[in-house]
C-alpha cells in the first residue's frame, strides 16, 4: 500500500470538495478501500474520512417507504425492526452478506461502492490487463478461470461479477439514490460495463451518496433475499435473488412481482421479463418454473460458469414459490 | 520462554469423565482442560513473530509472476530508493548459503542455495525481498521492484498434455498374487478413477519468523513443528555449528503438515538479519502461504475392483499419480490405504509422479492416506451398489483379519467395534438402501459410511524432568504445541508418575535449547514424548526416592524402608508407619535444591551421531510393521448430508464418528483434535481446491474469501466415540495416532453419501454444487 | 489534519489511553501489534478474510486489519487483553471457551472470543443456528466450531441468567 494523506471530513460539502481533487477518495467503512489498496487496486493520494460526519447514519421508516442514511452501518440496517417487516428482502440481503463484523463496518453508502471480486481485477502485480482498471489492456478473466464470472450484463471488455447483494434487493424494489442534491435510480446508478468497464457508477467527481430512499410496496413487504454459494456463510453469491410479491385478493393471483438477480450479472439484474410473464398469473410451480428461464435470456457464459445460467432461474423460481407459500 | 502454571479454577471437577470412569483429571487419561488456555484467551500467548526487539526491521518477498523461464533483470533503483528501505536482496548480492541436509538425512550435494531464483519453475516463486524500517514501507518498496523475464512454456497440471505418464516410483509398489488376471476374470468388476486437486494447510497463523544474529550465533523465533531440524538447516546453510542455532517457537498458530521445514524465506530473513546487523521479520502474506511452500499435491488414482457375486473381493489393482515440482520430489503414497484396508488374494498398487511448474508439493494432514482412503473407500461404497449389499456388511464382509500386505498380525484392530459403535449410534439400521429414496422437502438425504486409518509412526524422544525445591516439577523438551495438547498431557504424565498434582507441573516447550526432539508429524508425537517423559520422571521419582531413603538427613532415614510413596506431592511410607513430609520439605531436609533427570527411550548403545541423526533426520523412525506387528489407528465415520436438489448443493448435517487411537492421553484434547480432522475432511470434500489459470501456471484463488475452508455455519454437532484400547506395541503408555486419523474417510464417506442422496457417483474432490446440478 | 508522514495519535484500547506516532495508512491491527505490542489481536490473512483480528470499537466487533489506526482516534477500543478483570478474572465467554476446549492452536482464539462476545450482546445468539451463522466470520483451520458453538450457548445462557 502506498502513502497517502488523510482527511477527517469536517462536513458533506467539505468532503466533497476534498474528494473532487485529483487522488482523492471517500473513505466510510473501509472495507473495500483499504481492502483494494492493500491489494495494489486503489492508490489513493489523499482518503477523505466521512465516518465522523454527524446525521448522515439515520434510518426512518414511514408508510412512504424508507430512507437510509449513507452512513448506516450493514447491521443496523439489517436488524432495523421496521427493515425487517417492510422491506424483508432488504435485511436478509444484509445479514448473509460477508461477515458480522464486516457489516458492523461497511456502510450502506460503501456497499454500494463495492468492487468486483474478479480475482484478476484484485492482482494488478500478475495480472496487468484489466480492462475495468486500466481501460485498453484487456480482460485477463475471458479465456482465464471463470468460475465465478458473469453470464448476464458482460461485454468483450469485461465479464467481472457485480458482488454485492443489497443493491440486488434495491434494485427489485426501485430505491432511489440520493447522491446530495441530485436523485438517480440505482437501476441507472449500476453502469453495464459495456466498452468502459472503467466506469461502474453514475456519479461524478465530488458527489457523494448521502441517502437511499426505497418506496414501500406491497411487493417489498412480502419480500425475500435468497442467497445461494459454496459455502453456508461468508461468501459471496453464487447466484442470489431478491423477490418481492403481491396478489390479488383472491390470494392467489398475482398483480405485483419484483425480481432481481445477484451474483451471475455485471451489475444488480432486474429480470422484468420474469415479472411481465407472471404478473395476472395464478401462482403454480410449473408456471413459475417456466417463467424463471426468462431470467436468463440473452446469458453469455464461459465456460466454468455455465453452471449459472442453470441455477440462476432455479434460484428465482424457489424464492417466488417461496414467498407463495406464506400466502 | 513458555511457562505454563495450571490454573484450576474452584469448582474444577478434579476428576475426569473418561471412559473408566476413574481417571483423576491431572493423570493420564484425564479430561483435565489445556494448560495452554489461559494464556490463549487472554491473548498473553506471544507466537514466535509477536516477539517485541529492539531494532526490529521487516522483509518483504518479491515473486515472480511467471510459471516458468528466466528472470532477465531485476531493477532495484526505486525500491532502494523508498523511504525508509534498507536493502533490497537479489540473487545478486545474496549471501553465499550451503545446501542443507534434508529432512531424510540425504548428504546434501556440495553446491551452493540461494532461495531467491534467477531459473523460474512456478508462478509465485520468491525472486527478491525488500528489508525497510517498517512493514508498511517494505510492502510499499516491494511493489517498486521490477522484474523482466524471458518467459517459457509451462507444465500448467496433471492434464497438461506436455505432463506426460511422469517418473515410476519404483518404492511405491505393492503386488502379491496375481492381480490383473485375478481382476480381469471376476465375476463382478469396477474400475474408475478418483481425483483430488490441489489442498493447502491455511493454518491461521501464517509462516513468518524473527532472524536475528548476535555474533556466529543465529537465534530464530519462527512457528515450527521440528525444532532440531529445523535449527539444523537453518546452521548448515550458514556452515555454524548445530548449537550456533537457536529456534524458538513457543506456540504455533496450526501447521497441519507446513510448518516442519526451514523454507526458502527463512533463508531470506536470517541473511538480511547478517547483511544488515539487525533482526529482520519476514512474515509471509496469506496469498504468499499459497506458493511459499507446498499444499497437498493434486492426485489421481485408478482403483479396479474384482469380486465375487457376494461382494468379497479377489483382486485389486490400483495406479496412482501425484504432481510434483520441476526441481523437487514429493511423493504422496496413494497406496497406503489401498493395501491394508481390505483382505485380497490379489494386489497390484503402482505410482508414478509428475513433473509440473508447482512448488514442491509437501505434507498436509494424513498424506498419503488422506487421498488414498479417497480411492478405496469410493470404490468400495461403487461394488457394494454394483452387487447389492449394503456399504457397512461388504466392508465386514472384506475385513482384513491381519495386514494384508506385510502379512503380520494388527497390534490392535478396533475397526469392527467402530463399525458397530458408529452405526448403533446413527441409526444405520435406518438407511433405505435406494439412492434418492430419503428426502425432506426439496433436500434429498443421503448417508454415507467410509473407514480410516492411519500408520502408527514411532520414533525415539528425550525429556528432563527436575523436582524443584518447593516441590514443583518442570518437564522440558524442544517439541511443540501445535494445538493438539503437549503442554497439557506432558503435564499429566509427569503428574502421574511423580504422584503431584498437574498444576503443580510446569512444562516448557518450543526452544531447541530443551532437550531433544524429532518431528511433530505423522501423530507420533504423543507416544513419543510421554514415553519419554515417563522415563525421566520414573527416573526423578527414584532418585527422589532414592534420596528420602538413603540420605542421612531424610526424616525416612531412620525407617530402613525399601520404598516409599509419594502422592499428592508428599511423601510418605507405604505401610504409614513413619513420617509424612512434602517434597519440598524432604528436599529442604538433605538440602537439594532440585532433582534432575534426563530420560530418552533410545536403544542404550546409541552414539551421539545416532541420537543426532535421530532428532534432526527422519532417517531413524520405526517402521510401523517393524518386528511382530502392523501397527495403525482406525476410525469409521457416518455422515448424513442433505443436497438442495435443484441448486446442487451439498451440507453436512450429521456426523458420528468411532475411532480407535489406542489409550488416550486425554480424552478431552483428543475428541476435539478428531473432530477437528473430521471438519477439515468436510472442507476438503465439498470446498477446498486450488484453482489454476491454465494460461499462467498460477493459483488464482490464494486467499482466504476464494480458497474456501469450513465455517461455523457448514458444521453440524459431531458425535466422536472412542473404541480404542491400550496398544502395548504402539507407544509406551499404549496410545497410538489422534492428529491424522479423524480426516481419513470423511472425503469418500461425504462422497457416498451424495451418492446416495442424488445417484450421482462424484469421483473428483471437491464435490461443488456444478457437479449436481 | 492531513498528513503522508507520521503522524502523533492518541488510541484508547483497553480503557487506557496509548500514543504514538503512525502514517495514515497504517492498519489498527499494526497498530497494535507492532507498535504498542498488543499482540493478542491476530493477523491471520491481512484482509478482512479471516477474523482473527476482531476488536470491538465502540463496542461493536470490527476487523482491526480493515480499519486505519487514524480512523479509530476518540473511538473506544477493547482487545483481547481488556476483557478479563483487572485482577485476572476471566470473562465468561473466557472461561467458557477453556471449559469447552474451544480452541487447539489457539491463534483464531482472541478473534473468536471477541466475535462471541458481541454476538451474545447484540442477541445473535438465540440458537445454536444462528450462533453458527453469527460466528461464521471467524474462521478456525483446527476445527473447533462445535466447541466454540458450545462455549458461545454456555455463555449467552449465563448472560441471561
Amino acid at each position: 500500500m502506498r502513502d497517502f494523506s488523510y482527511l477527517r471530513a469536517g462536513s458533506v460539502d467539505a468532503a466533497r470538495e476534498a474528494a473532487a481533487l485529483p487522488g482523492a477518495m471517500l473513505l466510510a467503512g473501509g472495507t473495500t478501500l483499504v481492502d483494494l489498496a492493500k491489494c495494489g487496486v486503489a492508490e489513493p493520494e489523499t482518503v477523505v474520512d466521512i465516518t465522523h460526519l454527524k446525521g448522515l447514519d439515520t434510518i426512518a421508516v414511514d408508510d412512504r417507504g424508507a430512507t437510509i442514511g449513507a452512513l448506516a452501518r450493514m447491521s443496523r440496517v439489517a436488524d432495523h425492526a421496521d427493515i425487517k417487516s417492510r422491506f424483508p428482502a432488504v435485511s436478509e440481503a444484509l445479514w448473509q452478506a460477508a461477515s458480522a463484523q464486516l457489516r458492523n463496518m461497511a456502510t450502506i453508502g460503501g456497499n454500494l461502492m463495492q468492487r468486483t471480486r474478479c480475482p484478476y481485477f484484485r492482482d494488478p502485480a500478475n495480472f496487468p490487463a484489466c480492462n475495468k482498471r486500466s481501460p485498453g489492456s484487456g480482460c485477463s478473466a475471458i479465456g482465464g478461470v471463470t468460475r465465478g464470472h458473469a453470464v448476464l450484463g458482460t461485454s468483450e471488455a469485461c465479464i467481472a461479477t457485480y458482488p454485492g447483494d443489497l443493491a440486488v434487493a434495491l434494485v427489485a424494489f426501485d430505491a432511489i439514490l440520493h447522491l446530495g442534491d441530485r436523485q438517480v435510480a440505482v437501476d441507472d446508478f449500476f453502469l453495464p460495463p459495456g466498452s468502459t468497464p472503467e466506469r461502474e457508477h453514475a456519479i461524478e467527481p465530488g458527489e457523494m451518496i448521502t441517502a437511499i430512499g426505497i418506496p414501500a410496496s406491497a411487493a417489498a413487504r412480502r419480500s425475500t433475499y435468497l442467497k445461494v454459494r459454496d459455502r453456508q456463510s461468508y461468501e459471496f453469491a453464487a447466484a442470489s435473488a431478491a423477490v418481492g410479491i403481491e396478489f390479488e385478493a383472491d390470494g392467489r393471483t398475482i398483480r405485483d412481482l419484483r425480481v432481481a438477480l445477484g451474483g451471475v450479472a455485471t451489475k444488480p439484474w432486474r429480470a422484468r421479463a420474469v415479472e411481465e410473464a407472471l404478473k395476472g398469473k395464478v401462482l403454480e410451480p410449473e408456471v413459475v418454473r417456466q417463467a424463471s428461464l426468462l431470467a436468463v435470456e440473452g446469458a453469455v457464459d464461459h465456460g466454468a460458469n455455465h453452471y449459472k445460467i442453470e441455477l440462476a432461474p432455479r434460484v428465482v423460481a424457489r424464492a417466488i414459490l417461496k414467498m407463495g407459500e406464506t400466502a | 520462554m513458555t511457562v505454563h502454571e495450571l490454573r484450576t479454577r474452584p469448582g474444577d471437577a478434579k476428576r475426569g469423565d473418561a471412559s473408566d470412569g476413574a481417571v483423576l483429571a491431572d493423570q493420564v487419561g484425564g479430561r483435565l482442560s489445556r494448560v495452554d488456555g489461559p494464556a490463549k484467551i487472554t491473548g498473553a500467548a506471544k507466537y514466535a513473530v509477536e516477539q517485541q526487539l529492539e531494532g526490529l526491521t521487516y522483509a518483504v518477498l518479491v515473486e515472480s509472476t511467471i510459471a516458468a523461464g528466466r528472470v532477465q533483470s531485476i531493477d532495484t533503483a526505486a525500491a532502494e530508493a523508498a523511504p525508509g528501505v534498507l536493502l533490497v536482496l537479489t540473487p545478486d548480492n545474496f549471501l553465499p548459503l550451503r545446501t542443507a541436509t534434508d529432512w531424510l538425512g540425504t548428504p546434501p550435494p556440495a553446491v551452493a542455495y540461494c532461495p531467491l531464483a534467477r531459473s523460474i519453475t512456478f508462478s509465485g516463486q520468491h525472486i527478491a525481498a525488500v528489508v525497510a524500517e517498517s512493514f508498511e514501507q517494505a510492502v510499499a518498496a516491494a511493489a517498486l521492484v521490477k522484474i523482466a523475464y524471458d518467459e517459457a512454456p509451462a507444465i500448467v497440471d496433471l492434464s497438461d498434455p506436455k505432463a506426460g505418464d511422469g517418473i515410476a516410483v519404483d518404492a511405491m509398489t505393492k503386488e502379491w498374487g496375481e492381480a490383473e488376471t485375478a481382476f480381469a476374470s471376476a465375476p463382478v468388476r469396477i474400475c474408475n478413477a478418483y481425483n483430488t486437486p490441489r489442498e493447502y494447510q491455511a493454518p491461521m497463523e501464517p509462516h513468518g519468523l524473527i532472524a536475528k544474529w548476535q555474533d556466529d550465533q543465529l537465534t530464530v523465533w519462527e512457528p515450527s513443528q521440528w525444532l532440531d531440524g529445523m535449527a539444523r538447516t537453518y546452521a548448515e546453510w550458514f556452515g555454524v555449528p548445530f548449537e550456533n542455532v537457536r529456534l524458538v517457537s513457543p506456540y504455533i498458530g496450526g501447521g497441519f503438515g507446513s510448518k516442519a521445514f526451514a523454507y526458502g524465506y527463512g533463508a531470506v530473513a536470517a541473511v538480511a538479519a547478517k547483511m544488515l546487523g539487525r533482526p529482520v521479520k519476514l512474515a509471509v502474506s496469506r496469498p504468499q502461504t499459497f506458493t511459499a511452500y507446498g499444499g497437498r499435491a493434486a492426485t489421481r488414482q485408478t482403483v479396479a475392483l474384482g469380486a465375487n457375486a457376494e461382494g468379497q473381493i479377489q483382486s485389486i489393482v490400483h495406479r496412482g499419480v501425484n504432481e510434483t515440482s520441476v526441481d523437487g520430489m514429493w511423493v504422496e503414497p496413494l497406496g497406503s490405504v489401498t493395501s491394508v484396508m481390505y483382505a485380497t488374494p490379489n494386489f497390484s498398487s503402482r505410482q508414478n509422479v509428475v513433473r509440473v511448474n508447482t512448488v514442491v508439493p509437501g505434507a498436509l494432514r494424513a498424506p498419503g492416506e488422506n487421498p488414498s482412503a479417497f480411492g478405496i473407500e469410493s470404490a468400495i461404497d461403487e461394488l457394494a451398489y454394483e452387487v447389492g449389499i449394503d456399504p457397512l456388511e461388504i466392508r465386514l464382509r472384506n475385513y482384513a483379519e491381519q495386514d494384508p500386505h506385510a502379512k503380520k498380525p494388527w497390534s490392535t484392530r478396533q475397526l469392527r467395534e467402530a463399525f458397530a459403535a458408529g452405526a448403533e449410534a446413527f441409526g444405520w439400521s435406518k438407511r433405505t438402501p435406494q439412492p434418492r429414496s430419503m428426502r425432506d422437502g426439496n433436500q434429498l438425504i443421503g448417508w454415507g459410511v467410509a473407514a480410516g486409518t492411519y500408520p502408527v509412526r514411532r520414533a525415539y524422544g528425550e525429556a528432563v524432568v527436575r523436582i524443584l525445591a518447593d516441590g514443583s516439577v518442570e518437564v522440558e523438551s524442544s517439541s511443540i504445541d501445535m494445538g493438539q495438547g503437549t503442554y497439557t498431557i506432558l503435564a499429566q504424565t509427569a503428574a502421574e508418575v511423580l504422584g503431584v498434582p498437574a498444576e503443580n507441573v510446569i512444562v516448557k516447550l518450543g526452544d531447541s535449547r530443551y532437550a531433544r526432539a524429532g518431528v511433530t508429524g505423522g501423530s507420533r508425537l504423543a507416544g513419543v514424548m510421554t514415553g519419554a517423559v515417563h522415563k525421566a520422571a520414573s527416573a526423578a521419582l527414584d532418585q527422589l526416592v532414592g534420596l528420602a531413603i538413603s540420605d542421612p538427613a531424610s526424616p525416612f532415614h531412620t525407617l530402613q524402608a525399601n520404598t516409599l510413596v509419594v502422592a499428592n506431592g508428599r511423601i510418605s511410607s507405604p505401610r504409614g508407619n513413619g513420617p509424612e513430609v512434602s517434597i519440598a520439605e524432604l528436599l529442604s531436609s538433605v538440602g537439594r535444591q532440585h532433582i534432575e533427570a534426563k530420560g530418552d527411550t533410545m536403544p542404550a548403545n546409541s552414539t551421539v551421531e545416532d541420537r543426532y541423526k535421530n532428532y534432526t533426520t527422519i532417517a531413524m523412525a520405526l517402521p510401523h510393521t517393524e518386528g511382530d506387528y502392523s501397527r495403525h489407528s482406525w476410525c469409521a465415520h457416518f455422515i448424513e448430508v442433505r443436497v438442495d436438489e435443484d441448486f446442487g448443493t451439498v451440507r453436512v448435517s450429521r456426523v458420528v464418528s468411532a475411532l480407535d487411537s489406542g489409550r488416550l492421553y486425554n480424552p478431552k484434547l483428543a475428541e476435539s483434535q478428531w473432530k477437528g480432522g473430521i471438519i477439515m475432511g468436510i472442507g476438503q470434500a465439498l470446498l477446498e481446491e486450488g484453482i489454476v489459470d491454465r494460461r499462467h501456471g498460477r493459483i488464482v484463488n490464494n486467499n482466504l474469501a476464494d480458497y474456501l475452508i469450513a465455517t461455523n455455519a457448514d458444521i453440524p454437532d459431531i458425535e466422536v466415540i472412542s473404541v480404542g484400547i491400550p496398544d502395548p506395541h504402539s507407544s509406551v503408555l499404549g496410545g497410538k495416532g489422534v492428529g491424522e486419523l479423524g480426516i481419513v474417510g470423511v472425503a469418500p464417506a461425504i462422497a457416498n453419501a451424495v451418492f446416495h442422496a442424488t445417484g450421482k457417483r462424484v469421483r473428483d474432490l471437491p464435490i461443488t454444487l456444478e457437479k449436481l446440478i | 489534519m492531513t498528513s503522508k508522514t507520521r503522524t502523533p495519535i492518541q488510541l484508547q484500547i483497553n480503557g487506557h489511553r496509548h500514543e504514538l506516532e503512525v502514517e495514515p495508512r497504517v492498519t489498527l491491527l499494526d497498530a497494535l501489534r507492532d507498535h504498542l505490542g498488543l499482540t493478542g489481536t491476530k493477523k491471520g490473512c491481512d484482509q478482512g478474510q479471516c477474523g482473527a483480528c476482531t476488536v470491538h470499537i465502540d463496542g461493536q466487533r470490527v476487523l482491526a486489519c480493515l480499519t486505519l489506526a487514524t480512523q479509530a482516534e476518540s473511538r473506544d477500543i477493547t482487545t483481547i487483553e481488556g476483557l478479563a478483570g483487572e485482577d485476572g478474572t476471566l470473562h465468561a465467554v473466557q472461561a467458557a471457551f477453556l471449559e469447552q476446549d474451544a480452541f487447539q492452536c489457539g491463534y483464531c482464539t482472541p478473534g473468536q472470543i471477541m466475535s462471541a462476545v458481541a454476538c451474545i450482546r447484540e442477541g445473535h445468539a438465540g440458537s445454536d443456528e444462528e450462533i453458527r451463522e453469527y460466528m461464521a466470520g471467524n474462521l478456525c483451520r483446527c476445527g473447533a466450531y462445535p466447541h466454540i458453538i458450545a462455549a458461545v450457548r454456555q455463555a449467552a445462557v449465563e448472560a441471561a441468567s
